[in-house]
């Protein structure tokens, strides 16, 4: 814990002028994004075969892939919406989520762009619209960019004040911390 | 002196050398004990996940299949007139055949077991083309089914051979012939498929239907004349339990 500490004030001075704020806008950020992943998961995981349905209206994918991402999506989302709120390994997992929204755009996207009339089924339901609905294709992706922003401010700043990955030592990269020591032993030799 | 200050130096830097080993090595297992509990939990909710999407398997034979004068199809025990499960469903829609694969065997088997009488209620919801057509072709051939098991063979082949919502499908020649594979022999059936006789009865029948309100879309499963909620219709054991809790 004495290294920790130490570690932390180093790193604590270096960013000095800017650290009073921008750690709370990953928190920010974390909370939004795990939001919208924990809330999309938790309705679509109790029904599964809806989330598959789903899925496979955007016929893009063969079927069984269909099939294990309709099952695998709500769990995944559900995962990484806790693991942002706790802010455990905070860096693999903003970057997952980013790459989860950009094949999310990529998905809602290309139905738009094939004239597909569906649900983007986000938050559970999906698939065709009844005959008075209509797409709303701009606002999901709108909000995708939104939570890719927010998923890679995370990503390049992580972990945000109020994380796990800090209280477990797990942040900061080893060259940090190893340059410490080695730029003692120069020191004493000249 | 200055070789006593390098020694102690010395022995300071490996002491310090030693702490970050230990950190390194404490911040490694932190890391793998944390993926390793992910992981864990990831399966234990992939496993549930899968148990609550998984369809029955339909176990002996199916209830008595009644081809009723008014265009519904009632599969139940005889003697078996309570709880009602009615199901409004169109050949075309994706989300029916989705219902079908994950709930349809809970329902034949529930109208076996006698826990309920079973009302099918194909309509037809879609306006736009081609998938009104390709509903209409489908429900106009299942209607010139006359018997009922071969009328429960071909409702299932239908779903399992939905095309796309993109592309015409359903065509009369492959009814014709799924109509063959489900048992099909009546002398009638082609020409029945063939002049699309039965779709007036078809459409007369969605509108009916749509006329009362009660169906916003399809699939729409009611038990006992409410709606049940899609999050109880597509987890077969969730529907199992629904409809054996209304026959008590």
């Amino acid at each position: 814990m004495v290294q920790l500490a130490s570690g932390t004030s180093v790193s604590g001075k270096l960013q000095q002028p800017t650290n009073s704020v921008l750690p709370w806008v990953a928190t920010a950020a974390r909370l939004v994004l795990a939001g919208f992943l924990a809330v999309a998961g938790a309705l679509k995981i109790g029904t599964p075969a809806i989330s598959v349905q789903a899925v496979r209206a955007y016929q893009l994918l063969p079927d069984s892939l269909a099939q294990a991402f309709g099952y695998g999506l709500p769990v995944l989302e559900i995962i990484l919406g806790v693991l942002l709120v706790i802010g455990l390994l905070t860096r693999p997992v903003a970057v997952i989520s980013g790459l989860l929204m950009i094949a999310f755009m990529i998905g809602i996207g290309s139905a738009w762009a094939r004239g597909l009339r569906i649900d983007c089924g986000c938050f559970g339901g999906g698939g065709q619209l009844a005959a008075g609905q209509e797409p709303t294709y701009f606002w999901e992706l709108l909000r995708d960019v939104g939570l890719l922003a927010c998923a890679a401010w995370i990503a390049i700043r992580p972990p945000g004040r109020l994380a796990m990955d800090s209280a477990l030592g797990l942040t900061g990269s080893a060259g940090d911390e190893e340059a410490e020591p080695v730029d003692e032993p120069r020191s004493d030799h000249t | 002196m200055s070789k006593r200050t390098s020694e102690a130096a010395r022995a300071r830097i490996a002491a310090q050398r030693e702490a970050l080993r230990k950190q390194e090595r404490r911040k490694r297992i932190t890391m793998i004990v944390t993926v390793v509990v992910i992981g864990i939990v990831a399966v234990a909710a992939g496993w549930w996940s899968v148990a609550q999407g998984t369809a029955e398997k339909v176990t002996g034979n199916l209830a008595p299949v009644t081809l009723e004068s008014d265009g519904t199809v009632v599969m139940a025990r005889p003697g078996v007139t309570a709880p009602v499960l009615d199901v409004y469903e169109d050949y075309q829609c994706p989300a029916c055949k989705q219902m079908e694969e994950t709930s349809g065997s809970t329902i034949k088997n529930l109208a076996a077991e006698g826990k309920a009488k079973v009302v099918y209620h194909v309509i037809t919801i879609f306006q736009q083309e081609p998938t009104r057509s390709n509903s209409l072709r489908a429900a106009n051939a299942a209607r010139c089914v006359t018997d009922g098991s071969e009328y429960m063979k071909f409702h299932d082949l239908l779903y399992s051979r939905q095309p796309s919502e993109t592309q015409t499908g359903f065509s009369v020649d492959d009814l014709l012939k799924w109509g063959k594979e489900a048992g099909v022999t009546s002398s009638g059936f082609e020409s029945c498929v063939r002049g699309q006789s039965k779709v007036a009865a078809q459409e007369q029948f969605t509108s009916k239907i749509m006329a009362t309100g009660k169906i916003t879309g399809t699939p729409t499963v009611m038990l006992d004349g409410k709606p049940l909620d899609t999050s109880v219709v597509f987890v077969p054991s969730d529907l199992r339990d629904a409809v054996i809790k209304a026959g008590k």
